[in-house]
């Protein structure tokens, strides 16, 4: 539904190149500073449980400046074309990254030295980015009704989108006020929207698109899609009202109820690579398998947090295992084939042969990187456990080199497209 | 990959066949560094690999260009042709050679030579039949769907089975 879709109607429904590879970009450069960041913070990881600092912006430099910020530019240049419904004009998409991409910087820097106008500026950028976003995504949304399997999470992302931007309004409005009741309370829930409710969800529609399509399998049936997302929605609307409430059975319960969609979701992933036609499968599914494994771990964490059980390792471990271990590794994944892909396409621009993706790709590279970026997940889930500030400086060191060789990836990437362009 | 049109489901059937000679094209191409021994299995496989592509080449691409091509762009899809007529250039020439050196090996085997030549070729043929053949998989068949009513899809359908089964 992608690659020949993708041509189809293309003046109405493609965007210039340079709107999605710019969203990749920035993302890349977030992924690096990111890392770079936790290692001059690693020493606060083990038994971390929330508050300013250094930590809490480079998990935002991550969820933020990576996986948002890939999942816009994924969503701008997929939905238009899984939906064949138009997606916003493009200066209102590129608008998006001008509000969204300096605002995670300004709100990194706030969040990381407390300056109140770092955190309202950042903030303000940042969630009128993200809202734009969320409503040329409402815009494509409503006018499909044939997509379920896609739709139907998106919705729910969308939903948990406009909840999660409200509470981080208020999160940074309480900042030097402190009106908030129980902060901790609503940065829990914020949390639970952001990871498994806007970037999670968001997820679950993508892989219904991208995964049939790279192992050449049958979609995804909307009856068996439909019901995931449903059971999703109540784990999200359970935890997030548990969260916020403190009431601990409800918010376990919807780490219950998540774990199912989890695992439901995980089962049709499992039947879709079981009726692949392509039967090898490609290197970067060694991080979304990575990923896949972690979701699940990650909602055993949320359940140990949510009845209040090892807090001070409970709370640390399932963030690193939501972000780093399941996010983190399903967007890497699915960026080092999509941007390839999407150079490919628009290299036969000019008439001649379309360049290979073998020639483009790296495999040593991204084998680094994917060596790296296991070993940092496993030395920060180490360290929480064993709470060694030295083993979490190991880790983000491991998460540095792998951030950088992704970027190097990147860059062998657009030279080779850039020399196969001027060879045409 | 969308099937709910006769034309489409008989292309993903075609398709089907393609990827699983292309998959034993690439399995007997990552085996051996060197020319490998051409025995009685190993010559039913080149033929039948040389019979595959061939038609593949001949009558699957012969079908959409001539026949499926055609509507998509009197309804206006010009794109999408474009792009996959484009891409049919450029592997007709590759999978006809990899035919005409199966077909060559099968008779008298494999030197250095043309086993190199061979294995270039073959490699690159793989990659870029596959990556064509998931664009025809989620693309073309989506399109049918989309743009051709149920008269239109059993006449291309009866087409199909004419001209290329």
């Amino acid at each position: 539904m992608f690659g020949g879709a993708f041509m189809m109607g293309a003046k109405d429904r493609l965007l210039p190149p340079a709107i999605p590879f710019r969203f990749f970009a920035t993302a890349i450069v977030y992924h690096l500073v990111a890392w770079g960041v936790l290692l001059g913070a690693a020493d606060g990881l083990p038994g971390y449980q929330g508050g300013l600092g250094p930590v809490l912006a480079a998990l935002h430099l991550i969820t933020l400046g990576v996986l948002a910020m890939t999942a816009m530019g994924a969503a701008y240049q997929m939905l238009p074309v899984a939906t064949r419904r138009q997606l916003g004009p493009a200066w209102a998409c590129s608008l998006s990254w001008w509000l969204f991409a300096p605002g995670v910087a300004l709100l990194s820097f706030g969040l990381a030295d407390g300056a109140p106008w770092a955190l309202h500026g950042g903030a303000t950028l940042a969630i009128a980015g993200l809202a734009l976003f969320g409503g040329l995504v409402a815009g494509n949304l409503m006018r499909v009704g044939d997509l379920p399997a896609v739709t139907a999470p998106v919705w729910v992302a969308l939903a948990s989108l406009l909840a999660v931007l409200v509470l981080a309004g208020l999160l940074i409005a309480d900042v030097g006020q402190g009106f908030l009741p129980d902060r901790a309370s609503l940065a829990a829930a914020h949390g639970v929207l952001a990871g498994y409710g806007f970037m999670g969800m968001l997820v679950m529609g993508f892989s219904a698109v991208l995964v049939p399509m790279f192992v050449l399998a049958p979609a995804i049936p909307d009856a068996q899609a439909k019901p995931v997302a449903a059971i999703a929605a109540m784990a999200l609307l359970s935890g997030a009202v548990g969260a916020l409430s403190g009431w601990s059975w409800l918010a376990g319960a919807g780490a219950v109820l998540g774990l199912v969609a989890a695992l439901l979701y995980l089962r049709l992933q499992r039947r879709v690579l079981a009726a692949r036609m392509r039967k090898r499968l490609e290197p970067f599914f060694r991080l979304l398998k990575g990923g896949w494994v972690m979701l699940p771990l990650s909602l055993l964490a949320a359940g140990l947090l949510a009845l209040g059980l090892w807090p001070e390792v409970s709370a640390p471990l399932w963030g690193l295992l939501l972000v780093v271990g399941w996010l983190l590794s399903f967007a890497t994944g699915i960026l080092q084939r999509i941007m390839p892909f999407l150079a490919s396409m628009h290299s036969a621009a000019r008439g001649g042969k379309p360049v290979l993706l073998s020639q483009l790709t790296p495999p040593p590279v991204l084998t680094l990187h994917a060596g790296a970026h296991g070993a940092a997940l496993a030395l920060l889930l180490a360290s929480v456990v064993l709470d060694s500030p030295l083993i979490a400086r190991l880790g983000a060191l491991c998460g540095l080199a792998g951030a950088l060789a992704f970027a190097v990836f990147a860059i062998i990437m657009m030279v080779r497209y850039r020399a196969h362009h001027r060879s045409q | 990959m969308l099937l709910q049109s006769e034309t489409g489901s008989l292309l993903h059937q075609d398709h089907m066949t393609t990827i699983e000679t292309l998959q034993g094209l690439e399995e007997l191409l990552s085996r051996h560094r060197q020319p490998p021994a051409v025995d009685e299995a190993l010559r039913e496989r080149l033929r039948a690999l040389a019979a595959t592509l061939r038609a593949e080449v001949e009558s699957h691409f012969a079908f959409e260009e001539g026949h499926l091509f055609p509507l998509f762009v009197s309804k206006g899809e010009s794109g999408i042709v474009m792009m996959l007529t484009h891409e049919h250039r450029s592997i007709l020439p590759m999978a006809l050679r990899v035919a005409e050196l199966a077909g060559q090996a099968a008779e008298s085997g494999f030197d250095e030579q043309n086993w190199r030549d061979f294995r270039d070729t073959g490699t690159e043929l793989v990659e870029r039949e596959i990556f064509h053949i998931q664009k025809e998989e989620m693309g073309l068949l989506a399109a049918i769907s989309a743009l051709l009513d149920e008269t239109e899809d059993a006449g291309l359908a009866e087409i199909y089975r004419r001209t290329v089964k």
